[in-house]
């Protein structure tokens, strides 16, 4: 007995020191030459920090995080409710419309706003050249930023919506429902009980947000990344950029504490074990009200910009070039993708675990440390990791695909650790120890009563882990081995003076990349009866 | 559970295969080359020369969304362990900048010897090859037509003038070149006009030209391949290589660049990749693909599009002052773009 609670502590402590370790160690580097200025030790690169220009920024970063967190739970939310519980029309095609601009770099989003906005875009054709040249002159900037990223990021907040709502115990909805009707009951009883799944979805778009340079260099709009970026870019200047992700640093803490303040000894009522479907909300008479206006928010914020990129990528012999440029790079993209994954499920199980456990006083810095990672501007963690890893005795690993997936492992973990973390919560204590009373080991626990229990929350960690893997552009861009490009890399690296429509069939491939597997893996899942499956 | 210790199994496969596949490639002849120049003109070259010489090329390209600055990032990140052979830089300013840090090695090729003198490092730190020039684009429907960057500061043209980001690439070894030419005082003064007289900033060469074409501007400067790309499209504008008359500064002529790597892996291979890249044939090359580039070799075959270098007023600037005064005024024109 005390031989197996030592080989649980020892498997878990291995993995989460393995974890930490490799996130701190080139995050450490960072810090120690950014305290280096000319060979001495000093804390210029800290200094800028006091400058108003960084409330300016902290002003902005924060506004652009805030509003687009919000406008995306505003969305995500009736969204998710609408789509999971309701009787909308055509609702899973919904959910799979309204997922697809998380599939792409943020980047390209706003490069399809551009399209859009254009002299020769879909605005100027409607409206005139003038009104197009208006509008874009105001979307430029904060608008730009907002409505971009809430469109990438919203789906994170509609898909947890329908994760969580699945969860609700019904018989709470069945008893209020006796005495009043559904806005009621969504509101006292539904939203509250999946109050943790959407505040993970907030933080998670807030932080993303927080991190993204791209979205707001290309809107022109100056947020901390950006000045991070800038460090990086026109300076070369990696202490500087190191100081400038400081900020970054202290809001996601600061973001991880209001989260535990709302939390903090609430006990929510999700159903455990096998479950009937929960009750659906017949709309009645708003049902196709409330398919207008799906479609339009649909048509507006998705099918649009999605449908210029398309329209641009024009003929088969487009794709045909684009898939010759660049088919080695999508083959790169799906292996890099399902193996980070794969860890990435391995470890955040393992992560989730051990916070779940409460295990070595250790699990509260665990949570925060991965989050962490996740927040962190993604050229700190690459430079980090080219400084530690670029070593003779590395090589192995800095000169082949280990090395991006090692970036992938620091920065998603949070993701696939958060995900099994909200499906161990819905497993009674109750069956790991009774499978303990009778004498089943750690192991045997873990493999025959925990993993089949929390199946879908492995196969949601694997599946959102592999989107974030295969979208990856900061930390792949700057650690890729000579001559092994992904295809975002490849689609951003031929962007410059390459036709707009071949640009616009290399997106095009990356959602189908995306989708396919993915459709196709959900597909197996449901018919191996994982969908319906026990948790 | 068995479908997924199946998955689980093909995957540690997958993860196997594709380790070893990696591990197995390293006794070929290689040569891996860090890529600032759009991989669209780079990557034929690179093709040519792995056809030619049986040498795999390893390359790593630069993105716009990193403003072209990622695979320095990288050089400067591997000194200590350099991974690279060759940096194919699309501009001098940086090859100075790395010389600095000493993360370039000497290398005189045979085929530098035509190369005016001012196009390459004394010492063989950097050769440059095939060059961009920096020029006006111009709406054809302007009312007057700009002939020089002092345009920028006429009360003409107030509202009308747009110029890409001074903090990133080409627009900043521009403004370096002025303020090393004119001096400080005068450049400052120039830059204080420029921006009374509301020129617009925009994120990249690529916007400012996209902006002159669509006719919200009269006119940038930019770089002439992508004036050329917009002049291929039909657009209507026109390029003019400014301030060539008698007593003007002339036209800031933008070369490539090739370095070899210090403490290269490949040091063979990566001569015979530079001895490539300065050869007449690359140049020609670059003359007739897209990017319509400028030959420093005299007497390189050229399209009518291109122009000969002989025919331009060059602005007279020395590239290593450049990379210093790029750095002296990066925290002048932070302040200037409002970061």
């Amino acid at each position: 007995m005390g031989g197996l609670l030592k080989l649980k502590r020892v498997v878990l402590f291995f993995a989460v020191v393995c974890l930490a370790g490799l996130g701190l160690a080139p995050i450490l580097v960072m810090v120690s030459k950014s305290l280096i200025v000319n060979g001495q030790l000093s804390l210029a690169h800290y200094a800028s920090l006091l400058s108003p220009r960084t409330l300016i920024l902290l002003r902005q970063s924060l506004e652009l995080s805030c509003v687009t967190a919000l406008l995306a739970t505003a969305l995500g939310v009736p969204l998710g409710i609408l789509c999971a519980r309701t009787d909308l029309p055509l609702r899973s095609l919904w959910a799979v419309l309204f997922t697809l601009p998380f599939l792409l770099p943020p980047y390209i989003i706003a490069f399809c706003w551009s399209l859009m906005l254009g002299s020769q875009g879909f605005v100027a054709l409607l409206f005139g050249p003038a009104a197009s040249q208006a509008f874009s002159a105001w979307f430029v900037g904060f608008p730009g930023c907002v409505v971009t990223l809430a469109t990438t990021f919203m789906p994170i907040v509609m898909l947890l919506t329908m994760t969580y709502i699945r969860t609700i115990n019904p018989s709470l909805e069945e008893a209020a429902r006796l005495f009043a009707p559904w806005p009621p009951v969504l509101a006292k009883i539904t939203i509250p009980v999946i109050r943790p799944g959407i505040l993970l979805a907030v933080i998670l778009v807030f932080l993303l947000t927080l991190g993204e340079f791209s979205v707001p260099m290309f809107f022109r709009y100056d947020v901390f990344p950006v000045e991070s970026f800038i460090q990086f870019s026109a300076f070369y200047s990696f202490g500087a950029a190191t100081a400038a992700a400081i900020p970054l640093a202290v809001i996601t803490l600061l973001a991880l504490l209001v989260e535990r303040i709302f939390l903090l000894e609430k006990s929510y009522q999700l159903r455990p074990g096998h479950a009937e479907a929960g009750l659906v909300i017949r709309l009645g008479a708003s049902r196709w009200w409330f398919f207008a206006c799906v479609s339009l928010l649909g048509l507006l914020f998705v099918v649009l910009p999605l449908l210029v990129l398309l329209f641009h990528s024009g003929s088969f012999s487009t794709y045909y070039t684009a898939l010759s440029k660049a088919g080695d790079s999508l083959v790169r993209s799906l292996i890099y993708a399902t193996l980070g994954a794969s860890l990435l499920v391995v470890l955040g199980f393992l992560c989730g675990y051990f916070i779940h456990n409460r295990m070595l006083g250790l699990w509260r810095g665990m949570d925060t440390l991965t989050i962490f990672f996740f927040a962190l501007p993604s050229p700190v963690i690459g430079i980090g990791l080219i400084s530690l890893w670029n070593q003779p005795a590395t090589n192995f690993v800095y000169g082949t695909f280990l090395i991006i997936i090692l970036g992938y492992i620091i920065q998603y973990t949070a993701l696939t650790s958060r995900i099994t973390l909200s499906a161990l919560t819905l497993i009674p204590p109750s069956m790991e120890e009774a499978a303990r009373m009778v004498g089943a080991g750690w192991i045997r626990r873990m493999v025959l009563i925990v993993a089949p229990l929390v199946k879908r929350g492995l196969v949601a960690g694997w599946l959102v882990g592999y989107i974030f893997c295969l979208r990856d552009i900061g930390i792949t861009m700057m650690v890729y081995p000579p001559g092994n490009d992904t295809l975002p890399v490849r689609t951003f690296t031929l962007m410059a003076n390459n036709p707009t429509q071949l640009i616009a069939a290399l997106c095009a491939i990356m959602m189908a990349a995306t989708l396919v597997p993915l459709g196709a893996l959900c597909l197996f899942w449901k018919r191996k009866g994982v969908a319906h499956g026990a948790d | 559970m068995g479908s997924v210790k199946q998955l689980f199994a093909v995957i540690l496969l997958i993860f196997i295969a594709v380790f070893f596949a990696g591990c197995g490639k390293n006794k070929e002849s290689v040569v891996v080359v860090y890529v600032s120049e759009d991989q669209v003109f780079s990557e034929p070259i690179l093709r040519d020369f792995e056809k030619e010489t049986g040498i795999r090329v390893k390359a790593v390209y630069d993105t716009e969304e990193a403003k072209s600055t990622g695979v320095m990032n990288r050089l400067i990140g591997e000194k200590g362990n350099p991974q690279a052979d060759v940096y194919w830089a699309n501009e001098p300013d940086r090859a100075e900048l790395l010389k600095e840090v000493a993360i370039v090695a000497p290398y005189l090729s045979p085929n530098a010897q035509e190369i005016p003198g001012q196009f390459k490092d004394p010492d063989g730190y950097w050769t440059g090859f095939s060059a961009r020039a920096r020029v006006l684009l111009v709406n054809k429907n302007a009312k007057k037509k700009p002939v020089s960057m002092q345009a920028y500061t006429d009360p003409r043209w107030k509202g009308k003038a747009v110029i890409a980001n001074p903090l990133f690439g080409t627009t900043t070894d521009l403004i370096a070149a002025v303020f090393s030419l004119w001096g400080d005082e005068k450049a400052k003064a120039f830059m204080d006009a420029m921006k009374k007289n509301q020129v617009k900033i925009s994120t990249s060469n690529g916007e400012s030209a996209d902006w002159v074409a669509q006719g919200q501007f009269d006119f940038s400067i930019v770089d002439s391949d992508d004036a050329n790309n917009r002049i291929r499209q039909n657009k209507p504008v026109e390029m003019i290589f400014p301030d060539q008359g008698k007593g003007e500064m002339g036209t800031l002529i933008l070369p490539n660049v090739a370095l070899l790597i210090k403490g290269a892996p490949h040091p063979d291979n990566a001569k015979r990749l530079i001895d490539y890249l300065l050869s007449k044939e690359t140049e020609r090359k670059l003359a007739f693909a897209d990017c319509a580039q400028i030959p420093l070799h005299p007497g390189v075959e050229i399209p009518p599009n291109v122009p000969r270098l002989e025919k331009i007023k060059v602005m007279a600037v020395d590239y290593r002052q450049i990379g210093k005064k790029t750095s002296e005024i990066q925290p002048f024109l932070k302040t200037w773009v409002g970061y």
